[in-house]
Protein backbone atom coordinates (compact mmCIF):
# COMPACT_ATOMS: atom_id res chain seq x y z
CA UNK A 1 0.00 0.00 0.00
CA UNK A 2 1.36 3.64 -0.71
CA UNK A 3 0.55 4.90 3.06
CA UNK A 4 0.63 8.45 2.52
CA UNK A 5 -2.25 8.60 -0.35
CA UNK A 6 -4.01 6.28 1.66
CA UNK A 7 -3.44 8.52 4.88
CA UNK A 8 -4.75 11.55 3.04
CA UNK A 9 -7.69 9.64 1.64
CA UNK A 10 -8.40 8.76 4.76
CA UNK A 11 -7.99 12.56 6.46
CA UNK A 12 -10.04 14.07 3.64
CA UNK A 13 -12.96 11.15 4.72
CA UNK A 14 -12.68 12.18 7.58
CA UNK A 15 -13.03 15.80 7.62
CA UNK A 16 -14.98 16.30 4.02
CA UNK A 17 -18.58 15.62 4.79
CA UNK A 18 -19.23 15.27 0.96
CA UNK A 19 -16.78 13.29 -0.06
CA UNK A 20 -17.54 10.99 3.17
CA UNK A 21 -21.02 10.68 2.27
CA UNK A 22 -19.90 9.50 -1.50
CA UNK A 23 -17.52 7.21 -0.16
CA UNK A 24 -20.40 5.81 1.77
CA UNK A 25 -22.34 5.58 -1.22
CA UNK A 26 -19.72 3.98 -3.58
CA UNK A 27 -16.38 3.21 -1.71
CA UNK A 28 -14.68 1.87 -4.79
CA UNK A 29 -15.42 4.53 -7.24
CA UNK A 30 -13.92 7.10 -4.44
CA UNK A 31 -11.09 5.08 -3.56
CA UNK A 32 -10.26 5.01 -7.59
CA UNK A 33 -10.85 8.48 -8.09
CA UNK A 34 -8.45 9.39 -5.29
CA UNK A 35 -6.03 7.25 -7.21
CA UNK A 36 -5.33 4.64 -4.76
CA UNK A 37 -4.34 0.94 -6.04
CA UNK A 38 -6.53 -1.94 -6.35
CA UNK A 39 -5.37 -3.73 -3.14
CA UNK A 40 -6.28 -0.36 -0.88
CA UNK A 41 -9.68 0.18 -2.74
CA UNK A 42 -10.57 -3.96 -1.73
CA UNK A 43 -9.59 -2.37 2.13
CA UNK A 44 -11.19 0.37 2.03
CA UNK A 45 -15.14 -1.69 0.69
CA UNK A 46 -15.09 -3.47 4.32
CA UNK A 47 -15.11 -0.26 5.95
CA UNK A 48 -17.10 0.12 9.58
CA UNK A 49 -19.56 3.03 7.97
CA UNK A 50 -21.01 3.50 11.53
CA UNK A 51 -17.63 3.97 13.25
CA UNK A 52 -16.31 6.18 10.78
CA UNK A 53 -19.36 8.46 10.75
CA UNK A 54 -19.18 8.58 14.81
CA UNK A 55 -15.27 9.27 14.22
CA UNK A 56 -16.01 11.93 12.02
CA UNK A 57 -18.59 13.80 13.99
CA UNK A 58 -15.94 13.58 16.86
CA UNK A 59 -13.38 15.01 15.07
CA UNK A 60 -15.57 17.95 13.64
CA UNK A 61 -16.39 18.66 17.69
CA UNK A 62 -12.61 18.45 18.39
CA UNK A 63 -12.43 21.22 15.29
CA UNK A 64 -15.03 23.87 16.42
CA UNK A 65 -13.57 23.33 20.01
CA UNK A 66 -10.24 24.13 18.79
CA UNK A 67 -11.44 26.77 16.56
CA UNK A 68 -13.23 28.32 19.56
CA UNK A 69 -10.12 28.09 21.81
CA UNK A 70 -8.13 29.76 19.33
CA UNK A 71 -10.35 33.04 19.05
CA UNK A 72 -10.46 33.26 22.77
CA UNK A 73 -6.94 33.20 22.84
CA UNK A 74 -6.41 35.73 20.10
CA UNK A 75 -9.43 37.98 21.86
CA UNK A 76 -7.42 37.88 25.21
CA UNK A 77 -3.95 38.72 23.66
CA UNK A 78 -5.83 41.96 22.09
CA UNK A 79 -7.47 42.70 25.17
CA UNK A 80 -3.55 42.60 27.02
CA UNK A 81 -2.11 44.45 24.14
CA UNK A 82 -4.54 47.01 24.74
CA UNK A 83 -4.71 47.67 28.10
CA UNK A 84 -0.86 47.61 27.92
CA UNK A 85 -0.50 50.44 24.91
CA UNK A 86 -3.16 52.79 26.86
CA UNK A 87 -1.00 52.38 30.33
CA UNK A 88 2.30 53.01 28.89
CA UNK A 89 0.32 56.66 26.74
CA UNK A 90 -0.79 57.67 30.53
CA UNK A 91 2.74 56.94 31.69
CA UNK A 92 4.21 59.28 29.20
CA UNK A 93 6.34 62.27 31.17
CA UNK B 1 5.36 5.72 46.84
CA UNK B 2 5.48 1.84 47.40
CA UNK B 3 8.53 -0.40 46.88
CA UNK B 4 8.21 -0.62 43.38
CA UNK B 5 8.48 3.18 43.55
CA UNK B 6 5.05 3.71 41.56
CA UNK B 7 3.85 7.57 41.50
CA UNK B 8 0.33 8.85 41.19
CA UNK B 9 -0.39 11.93 38.94
CA UNK B 10 -2.76 13.99 37.10
CA UNK B 11 -3.19 16.04 34.06
CA UNK B 12 -2.64 19.99 34.85
CA UNK B 13 -5.52 22.13 33.20
CA UNK B 14 -5.79 25.68 34.51
CA UNK B 15 -9.06 24.82 36.16
CA UNK B 16 -7.80 22.63 38.44
CA UNK B 17 -5.11 24.55 39.13
CA UNK B 18 -5.73 26.04 42.51
CA UNK B 19 -7.06 22.81 43.74
CA UNK B 20 -4.20 20.76 42.42
CA UNK B 21 -1.76 23.29 44.29
CA UNK B 22 -3.38 23.07 47.81
CA UNK B 23 -3.32 19.28 47.28
CA UNK B 24 0.75 18.60 46.07
CA UNK B 25 0.57 16.06 49.39
CA UNK B 26 -1.24 13.64 47.10
CA UNK B 27 -0.10 13.85 43.63
CA UNK B 28 3.61 13.26 42.48
CA UNK B 29 3.23 14.56 39.54
CA UNK B 30 1.57 16.53 36.71
CA UNK B 31 1.42 16.04 33.20
CA UNK B 32 1.14 19.20 31.15
CA UNK B 33 -0.33 19.36 27.60
CA UNK B 34 2.85 20.78 25.91
CA UNK B 35 0.84 21.74 22.48
CA UNK B 36 -1.25 24.50 25.12
CA UNK B 37 2.20 25.91 25.30
CA UNK B 38 3.70 26.37 21.74
CA UNK B 39 2.57 30.00 21.25
CA UNK B 40 1.80 31.19 24.62
CA UNK B 41 2.96 34.53 26.16
CA UNK B 42 6.39 34.29 27.40
CA UNK B 43 4.81 34.83 31.23
CA UNK B 44 3.20 31.54 30.66
CA UNK B 45 5.80 29.53 30.03
CA UNK B 46 7.73 31.01 33.05
CA UNK B 47 4.85 29.93 35.28
CA UNK B 48 5.27 26.37 33.76
CA UNK B 49 8.90 26.58 34.41
CA UNK B 50 8.45 27.68 38.63
CA UNK B 51 5.54 25.12 38.37
CA UNK B 52 8.08 21.73 37.13
CA UNK B 53 10.53 23.60 39.75
CA UNK B 54 7.90 22.99 42.39
CA UNK B 55 6.47 19.27 41.48
CA UNK B 56 7.67 17.12 39.19
CA UNK B 57 6.06 17.73 35.63
CA UNK B 58 6.04 15.63 32.20
CA UNK B 59 5.09 17.01 29.09
CA UNK B 60 2.28 15.20 26.38
CA UNK B 61 1.88 16.23 22.70
CA UNK B 62 -0.91 15.65 21.12
CA UNK B 63 -0.72 17.72 17.50
CA UNK B 64 2.42 16.08 16.17
CA UNK B 65 0.91 12.82 14.10
CA UNK B 66 4.02 10.80 14.28
CA UNK B 67 2.34 7.34 13.76
CA UNK B 68 1.52 8.30 9.96
CA UNK B 69 3.97 7.68 6.40
CA UNK B 70 4.39 11.20 6.39
CA UNK B 71 7.73 12.86 7.44
CA UNK B 72 6.67 14.81 10.99
CA UNK B 73 6.67 18.78 10.25
CA UNK B 74 10.45 19.95 11.55
CA UNK B 75 8.15 23.37 13.12
CA UNK B 76 6.39 20.60 15.17
CA UNK B 77 9.61 19.34 16.88
CA UNK B 78 11.62 22.17 17.16
CA UNK B 79 8.45 23.30 19.14
CA UNK B 80 8.65 20.78 21.70
CA UNK B 81 12.16 20.69 21.86
CA UNK B 82 12.55 23.92 22.73
CA UNK B 83 9.83 23.26 25.46
CA UNK B 84 11.71 20.90 27.06
CA UNK B 85 14.44 22.73 26.89
CA UNK B 86 12.81 25.00 28.94
CA UNK B 87 10.94 23.09 31.28
CA UNK B 88 13.26 20.56 31.35
CA UNK B 89 10.55 18.19 31.98
CA UNK B 90 11.22 13.96 33.44
CA UNK B 91 9.84 13.14 30.05
CA UNK B 92 7.82 14.10 27.44
CA UNK B 93 5.17 12.24 25.24
CA UNK B 94 3.09 11.61 22.49
CA UNK B 95 0.64 9.75 20.65
CA UNK B 96 0.58 6.37 18.48
CA UNK B 97 -1.74 8.18 15.58
CA UNK B 98 -1.98 10.40 12.87
CA UNK B 99 -4.20 13.89 13.09
CA UNK B 100 -3.44 15.18 8.83
CA UNK B 101 -3.31 14.22 5.79
CA UNK B 102 -2.74 15.57 2.37
CA UNK B 103 -2.47 19.40 3.97
CA UNK B 104 -5.90 18.62 6.17
CA UNK B 105 -5.90 18.65 9.94
CA UNK B 106 -8.08 16.11 11.18
CA UNK B 107 -8.47 17.99 14.95
CA UNK B 108 -7.57 15.07 16.53
CA UNK B 109 -6.05 11.47 16.78
CA UNK B 110 -6.76 9.15 14.09
CA UNK B 111 -6.04 5.73 14.20
CA UNK B 112 -3.20 4.94 11.54
CA UNK B 113 -4.11 1.78 9.20
CA UNK B 114 -1.79 -1.18 10.75
CA UNK B 115 0.37 -1.95 8.26
CA UNK B 116 3.91 -2.21 7.48
CA UNK B 117 4.31 1.20 5.82
CA UNK B 118 2.99 3.08 8.73
CA UNK B 119 4.89 1.36 11.14
CA UNK B 120 8.25 2.00 9.20
CA UNK B 121 7.17 5.45 9.10
CA UNK B 122 6.37 5.98 12.55
CA UNK B 123 9.93 4.40 13.47
CA UNK B 124 11.33 7.02 10.85
CA UNK B 125 9.54 9.73 12.78
CA UNK B 126 10.20 8.45 16.04
CA UNK B 127 13.96 8.82 15.42
CA UNK B 128 14.09 12.19 14.14
CA UNK B 129 12.25 13.31 17.13
CA UNK B 130 14.33 11.83 19.54
CA UNK B 131 17.43 13.22 17.48
CA UNK B 132 15.76 16.75 17.33
CA UNK B 133 14.44 16.87 20.42
CA UNK B 134 17.48 15.35 22.43
CA UNK B 135 15.36 12.14 23.95
CA UNK B 136 12.94 9.68 23.30
CA UNK B 137 9.39 10.09 23.62
CA UNK B 138 6.94 7.61 25.84
CA UNK B 139 4.03 6.58 22.75
CA UNK B 140 0.79 6.18 23.83
CA UNK B 141 -1.69 3.71 22.22
CA UNK B 142 -4.95 5.81 20.97
CA UNK B 143 -9.07 4.98 21.48
CA UNK B 144 -10.84 4.84 18.21
CA UNK B 145 -14.23 4.52 17.31
CA UNK B 146 -13.82 2.95 14.18
CA UNK B 147 -11.05 0.20 13.60
CA UNK B 148 -8.91 1.35 10.84
CA UNK B 149 -9.21 0.06 7.35
CA UNK B 150 -6.50 -1.19 5.36
CA UNK B 151 -4.97 -2.68 8.34
CA UNK B 152 -3.32 -6.23 7.88
CA UNK B 153 -1.84 -6.11 11.98
CA UNK B 154 -3.49 -6.57 15.42
CA UNK B 155 -3.30 -3.58 17.50
CA UNK B 156 -1.31 -5.13 19.78
CA UNK B 157 1.23 -6.47 17.34
CA UNK B 158 1.41 -3.10 15.26
CA UNK B 159 2.03 -1.30 18.52
CA UNK B 160 4.70 -3.92 19.87
CA UNK B 161 6.46 -3.66 16.29
CA UNK B 162 6.95 0.30 16.13
CA UNK B 163 8.42 0.35 19.98
CA UNK B 164 10.34 -2.41 19.35
CA UNK B 165 11.97 -0.96 16.10
CA UNK B 166 11.69 2.68 17.91
CA UNK B 167 13.24 1.42 21.25
CA UNK B 168 10.65 3.68 22.86
CA UNK B 169 9.04 2.88 25.70
CA UNK B 170 4.69 2.59 26.43
CA UNK B 171 2.42 5.24 27.54
CA UNK B 172 -0.49 2.63 28.30
CA UNK B 173 -4.00 4.66 28.17
CA UNK B 174 -6.36 1.92 29.85
CA UNK B 175 -9.31 3.35 29.50
CA UNK B 176 -8.16 3.11 25.71
CA UNK B 177 -7.26 -0.17 25.82
CA UNK B 178 -11.02 -0.20 27.43
CA UNK B 179 -12.85 1.53 25.31
CA UNK B 180 -11.18 -0.16 22.03
CA UNK B 181 -11.53 -3.35 23.62
CA UNK B 182 -15.38 -3.12 23.46
CA UNK B 183 -16.02 -1.11 20.72
CA UNK B 184 -14.03 -4.07 18.00
CA UNK B 185 -14.76 -6.72 20.01
CA UNK B 186 -11.70 -8.08 21.71
CA UNK B 187 -10.71 -8.69 25.68
CA UNK B 188 -8.55 -5.77 27.24
CA UNK B 189 -7.23 -8.53 29.63
CA UNK B 190 -5.60 -10.14 26.54
CA UNK B 191 -4.45 -7.19 25.21
CA UNK B 192 -2.38 -6.39 28.03
CA UNK B 193 -0.49 -9.47 28.01
CA UNK B 194 0.22 -9.01 24.04
CA UNK B 195 2.12 -6.02 24.79
CA UNK B 196 5.68 -6.00 26.12
CA UNK B 197 5.25 -5.69 29.86
CA UNK B 198 8.77 -4.29 30.20
CA UNK B 199 7.94 -1.33 28.05
CA UNK B 200 5.21 -0.09 30.20
CA UNK B 201 6.65 3.00 31.88
CA UNK B 202 3.66 4.75 31.75
CA UNK B 203 -0.04 4.73 32.47
CA UNK B 204 -3.15 7.03 31.73
CA UNK B 205 -6.46 6.43 33.36
CA UNK B 206 -9.85 8.37 32.80
CA UNK B 207 -13.26 7.97 31.51
CA UNK B 208 -15.75 8.01 28.70
CA UNK B 209 -19.66 7.79 28.04
CA UNK B 210 -21.16 4.76 26.53
CA UNK B 211 -23.01 6.27 23.46
CA UNK B 212 -25.55 4.19 21.00
CA UNK B 213 -24.85 3.80 17.31
CA UNK B 214 -26.87 4.17 14.71
CA UNK B 215 -26.51 0.03 14.33
CA UNK B 216 -27.77 -0.50 17.88
CA UNK B 217 -24.52 -1.79 19.42
CA UNK B 218 -23.15 0.24 22.66
CA UNK B 219 -19.54 1.99 22.04
CA UNK B 220 -17.78 3.82 24.68
CA UNK B 221 -16.64 7.39 23.18
CA UNK B 222 -12.89 8.29 25.02
CA UNK B 223 -14.18 11.90 26.27
CA UNK B 224 -12.13 12.27 29.66
CA UNK B 225 -15.31 14.08 30.85
CA UNK B 226 -16.36 10.98 33.56
CA UNK B 227 -15.01 9.27 36.23
CA UNK B 228 -12.61 6.34 35.94
CA UNK B 229 -15.39 3.09 35.45
CA UNK B 230 -14.04 -0.21 37.58
CA UNK B 231 -12.88 -2.25 34.84
CA UNK B 232 -10.19 0.54 34.53
CA UNK B 233 -9.12 0.03 37.70
CA UNK B 234 -9.34 -3.55 37.23
CA UNK B 235 -6.55 -3.28 34.30
CA UNK B 236 -4.52 -1.18 36.07
CA UNK B 237 -4.41 -3.84 38.87
CA UNK B 238 -3.39 -6.06 35.98
CA UNK B 239 -0.73 -3.78 34.66
CA UNK B 240 0.56 -3.60 38.10
CA UNK B 241 0.54 -7.04 38.20
CA UNK B 242 2.57 -8.50 34.86
CA UNK B 243 4.96 -4.71 34.87
CA UNK B 244 8.50 -4.77 36.18
CA UNK B 245 9.28 -1.52 36.17
CA UNK B 246 8.22 1.43 38.89
CA UNK B 247 4.89 2.49 36.86
CA UNK B 248 3.75 6.20 37.04
CA UNK B 249 -0.29 6.46 36.74
CA UNK B 250 -1.66 9.82 35.31
CA UNK B 251 -5.04 10.53 35.81
CA UNK B 252 -6.85 12.27 32.86
CA UNK B 253 -9.86 14.83 32.70
CA UNK B 254 -10.38 17.43 30.31
CA UNK B 255 -13.57 18.97 31.82
CA UNK B 256 -16.94 18.52 33.35
CA UNK B 257 -14.90 18.57 36.52
CA UNK B 258 -15.81 17.46 39.81
CA UNK B 259 -14.59 18.57 43.15
CA UNK B 260 -10.93 17.96 43.52
CA UNK B 261 -11.89 15.42 46.57
CA UNK B 262 -13.77 13.54 44.00
CA UNK B 263 -10.33 13.63 41.62
CA UNK B 264 -7.82 12.54 44.53
CA UNK B 265 -10.74 9.89 45.61
CA UNK B 266 -10.08 8.54 41.91
CA UNK B 267 -6.09 8.70 42.66
CA UNK B 268 -6.58 6.90 45.72
CA UNK B 269 -8.61 3.96 44.24
CA UNK B 270 -5.64 3.99 41.47
CA UNK B 271 -3.26 3.99 44.30
CA UNK B 272 -5.32 0.80 45.73
CA UNK B 273 -5.69 -0.91 42.30
CA UNK B 274 -1.97 -0.61 42.31
CA UNK B 275 -1.05 -1.95 45.55
CA UNK B 276 -3.36 -5.11 44.99
CA UNK B 277 -1.45 -5.61 41.64
CA UNK B 278 1.90 -5.05 43.15
CA UNK B 279 1.07 -7.52 45.97
CA UNK B 280 -0.05 -10.42 43.24
CA UNK B 281 3.35 -9.58 41.85
CA UNK B 282 5.21 -10.51 45.17
CA UNK B 283 3.42 -13.17 46.31
CA UNK B 284 4.17 -14.69 42.39
CA UNK B 285 7.82 -14.06 42.55
CA UNK B 286 8.19 -15.67 46.08
CA UNK B 287 6.46 -18.81 44.64
CA UNK B 288 8.83 -18.70 41.91
CA UNK B 289 11.58 -17.88 43.52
Amino acid sequence: MSGRAFESFMARIYVDAGARARFRENPRAEAQRAGLSEEECSALENTDFVGLEMAARSFARKRQMKQQKGFLFSARRLLRRFFTDRAALFRRP
Amino acid sequence: MNAFHDRLGLGWRADLAAGILSHLDRIDLLEVIADDFFSAPRREVRALKTLSSQVPVVLHGVGMGLASCAPVETKLLENMARLVEQVRPQFWSEHLAFVRGGGMEIGHLAASPRTRDTLDGAAENLSRASRLIGSKPIMENIATLINPPGSTLSESAWISAILDASDCDLLLDLHNVYANGLNHGYDPGDFLRQIPSARMGVIHIAGGEFISSPDGRQRIVDDHLHDVPDPVFELLEEAAAISPNPLTVILERDGAYPSMDCLLAQIELARQALARGRARRTALQEVLL
